[in-house]
């Protein structure tokens, strides 16, 4: 037989080998089948993309703004142009881009299928929100527009993605979606979140990282020329105005829509009863219908019943049942202590 | 006229979907927020609630006591460690019985009737293989499951297995799983496809997948027997008298709790690499404690899981066992297909520790892993040359004295090592193909059957590998 130390350190070095090639997400074959998607296709589709985005935001695009948005040098950015133009779904006049008419229904096909994936991700798997995004880019390069309309049908249609942008319908029209920026809400204003802008990933991260989601309810506190002070859900945050800029919010007028008890579930202890008020939008998809399934629903009572040995979960008497909850998911359940 | 309709359609939609538009994303849960302040009121004026709160406080005080920081974890293994005790003792005496009949009885009967009218062949192959490994399958199978599971079954009834599940949760949740895997991994101990079965009281997809790929690491029913023996051959022989048996207990159970370990390890590596986008939600109802109906529950825990289970490996074993007769009895240049097998792979299992002869046996006794070590004692008396030891040439066996069959796998070259790689690889390995076949209907995925099958198999290739390795680096 062979020395013992030499097949060791052989054995060692082919199971690291195989890791580093198989390992899920990160490995070699991970990478390499993620490299070896149709990047010439991916430039055109994100360059056009890019050009709606402009025309959206009524900005001007140019050959410019189109490499700075694919992260490449001017003459690829030319070359896509050239070969966007050539299709007939841009015309250019006096350097600037425009759509076509067939150029803004690709442009919104694409949307299309970004935002479903995007609504998927969030209500029908546990991916988290800050991945929503990348996983969307890839996805809407590869998706058919028929298999986005079957997955938009098995969803119910939904209007809007998790970010709060209107999904284009299946006749690729985009609703006006309205709000305000929050830097635009005066002080004393209640309002409610219903877009965060998903790009730049950093601004992003930094929104979700304090917690702010859509259907957040809004109360600005302050504010200054340098900062906005405002309660979101009853928790106090100070953000720029330049970041703010990345929120939108609608102004809430009728006053019974306003909501002003933000006492966690979490926060009762034993033998406390509670009205639930309402549930966090962060709850999204089978964890909400869940909970509004087994009756956490406003105006139920709740009453934390029995602490498991090590504290999490809890047990909670609703409407005659008795159900244990996570902390994480009661941390998101609003009640009003009663009694 | 078509094109008016048609027309009419498109307005209709039109405004369906500006009306969708206006009322908001929200409408469903306004809606079953109205359904239900409204079936509230209705149950408010119409249902009188009578006085229970008595019963109410019995259920409290029992919820007090096995969630309690002193009480709630030895009363939890206490109450696991009986059911096991229950199982173990009270199904030695029907095993015994059953397989008198059936293999120390009924075999010879059998194989003579065939013999008068049919060839030996014939004869070999239908009852020294297919009914001999179907007989042994339901000898060790059903009496161990015909008593674990209406007990375990009884618990469920009572109420107090979703207190175990709620008070376990915290681990679980670190690792990514749900608190009732305790349940099905428990379950798994009696037998893994009742326990893959089992996960159906998971009501998470994600956890859900996570407890049926980690089952396997519960050290099922038909594997005890093997440590036991493998054990108490190996490393209580090596040991004076009295504490052999002590030792070698310790060391199934540390087998068992690796098991364990293992599984949480690996539902947490699960959970963030491919199964870190499937959908997860969570809640756990604590139904109200209730006397459990006997009879119903023996009823349907025979039914619904032992006899369930049964029929699917004995559906497996048949094959199986017409398998390994012929891999022993076809003969191609002289010599039988099993022995060209392990002579072939005899290098590649002494460099993982094991040997040929053990490779061979866990690929043809797939089925069920109570018939490993007979077809072990069958294929290494076969190589060795001296099948007069055994019950003939393919036919699986098994001896009363401990110290004969220890004199076997001395003849066929086992040391130390092979006997602890033997225990390592009896927890990890694929599943029985009765599992394997139970995960493809339980998740109706080529996917997740696939990897539930390989992944321990190949963490068994790999541990075995490196204990082999180390331990030649440290005996020389």
């Amino acid at each position: 037989m062979s020395d013992p130390l030499i097949s060791l350190i052989l054995g060692f070095i082919i199971v690291s080998a195989l890791m580093a090639f198989f390992f899920p997400d990160k490995g070699l074959l991970a990478i390499w089948r993620r490299s070896a998607k149709d990047s010439k296709k991916e430039a055109l589709e994100d360059a056009l993309k890019h050009v709606y985005d402009c025309e959206y935001n009524s900005l001007s695009c140019t050959i410019r703004s189109i490499a700075g948005h694919l992260h490449t040098n001017m003459d690829k950015a030319a070359e896509v142009s050239a070969r966007l133009e050539s299709m007939g779904l841009i015309t250019s006049n006096n350097q600037k881009l425009y759509l076509t008419d067939e150029g803004r229904s690709y442009a919104l096909r694409i949307i299309r299928v970004h935002r479903l994936w995007e609504h998927y991700l969030a209500d029908h798997s546990s991916v988290k929100e800050t991945e929503w995004h990348s996983e969307a880019e890839i996805v809407e390069h590869t998706m058919t527009i028929e298999e986005a309309d079957s997955l938009a049908a098995k969803m119910g249609n939904p209007l809007i993605d998790p970010h709060g942008d209107p999904i284009p319908t299946a006749g690729l029209e985009l609703p006006e979606l309205g709000g305000v920026h929050l830097n635009e809400l005066e002080k004393g204003d209640i309002g409610r979140i219903i877009h965060l802008e998903d790009e730049p990933q950093a601004v992003f991260s930094q929104l979700i990282a304090m917690g702010l989601h859509n259907g957040m309810q809004i109360h600005i506190i302050d504010k200054r020329t340098d900062r906005i002070i405002f309660e979101a859900n009853g928790e106090e945050n100070i953000l720029a105005p330049t970041l703010a800029a990345n929120i939108t919010v609608k102004k809430i007028e009728d006053q019974s829509e306003i909501l002003d008890d933000f006492t966690p579930l979490s926060s009762l202890q034993v033998g406390e009863t509670g009205i639930v008020k309402g549930i966090s939008r962060a709850l999204r998809g089978q964890q909400r219908r869940r909970l509004m399934d087994l009756g956490v629903v406003p105006g139920s009572k709740i009453t934390p019943e029995l602490v498991s040995r090590a504290g999490n979960p809890v047990a909670y008497r609703i409407r005659g049942a008795s159900v244990a909850l996570r902390k994480q998911h009661s941390d998101l359940i609003f009640v009003e202590k009663g009694e | 006229m078509d094109k008016n309709n048609t027309d009419k359609t498109e307005k209709l939609l039109a405004t369906a979907q500006n009306l969708r538009w206006q009322v908001g994303e929200n409408f469903h849960e306004s809606l079953m927020e109205s359904i239900y302040s409204d079936a509230a009121r209705i149950a408010d004026r119409a249902v009188k609630v009578d006085d229970v709160k008595k019963k109410y406080d019995w259920d409290v005080k029992i919820d007090k006591l096995v969630t309690s920081r002193t009480f709630g974890f030895p009363l939890m293994f206490l109450l696991l460690a009986a059911v096991f005790w229950i199982t173990v003792e009270g199904a030695n005496v029907p095993s015994g019985l059953l397989a008198s009949l059936l293999v120390d009885f009924l075999h010879p009967v059998l194989k003579d009737f065939m013999l008068s009218f049919s060839p030996e062949w014939v004869a070999g192959f239908l009852i020294d293989g297919a009914y001999l490994s179907m007989a042994w399958v339901i000898a060790v199978m059903l009496p161990p499951m015909a008593i674990f599971f209406p007990v375990f079954t009884l618990l469920e009834d009572f109420g107090y297995l979703p207190r175990v599940a709620f008070n376990m949760d915290n681990l679980f949740r670190r690792a990514g799983a749900h608190g009732k895997q305790a349940l099905t991994m428990s379950m798994g101990f009696g037998c893994n496809a009742a326990g893959v079965v089992a996960t159906r009281v998971i009501d998470s997809p994600r956890e859900r997948l996570i407890a049926i790929i980690t089952n396997n690491f519960s050290l099922c029913n038909g594997r005890w027997p093997t440590q036991i023996l493998i054990a108490s051959i190996f490393i209580g022989a090596a040991l004076p008298a009295h504490i052999a048996g002590l030792v070698s207990a310790g060391a199934v159970v540390f087998i068992a709790v690796l098991g364990i370990l293992l599984s949480l390890v690996v539902s947490y590596g699960l959970s963030k690499t491919i199964l870190k986008g499937e959908a997860s939600a969570f809640s756990l109802e604590l139904p109200p404690y209730r006397p459990p109906k006997i009879w119903q529950t023996l009823y349907t825990s025979l039914i619904d899981r032992t006899i369930f289970v049964l029929w699917r490996a004995i559906v497996f074993a048949i094959p199986a066992g017409m398998a390994i007769w012929l891999s022993a009895n076809v003969m191609i240049d002289g010599t039988s297909i099993a022995e060209h097998f392990i002579s072939w792979s005899n290098p590649m299992g002494l460099l993982l520790g094991l040997n040929g002869v053990i490779l061979l046996a866990y690929i043809i006794a797939i089925p069920a892993n109570e018939i490993v070590i007979p077809t072990v004692l069958m294929l290494t008396v076969l190589t060795a040359g001296n099948p007069e030891l055994g019950a003939g040439t393919g036919v699986m066996f098994e001896l009363e004295s401990q110290s004969a069959m220890a004199e076997i796998f001395r003849m066929g070259g086992w040391t130390a090592l092979t006997g602890i790689n033997l225990m390592l690889f009896s927890l990890l390995h694929n599943p029985c193909s009765t599992t394997i076949y139970t995960i493809y209907k339980e998740t109706g995925s080529v996917k997740w059957s696939v990897i539930a099958t390989v992944l321990p198999l190949i963490m068994g290739l790999v541990v075995c590998f490196f204990t082999a390795q180390l331990w030649m680096l440290f005996a020389n």
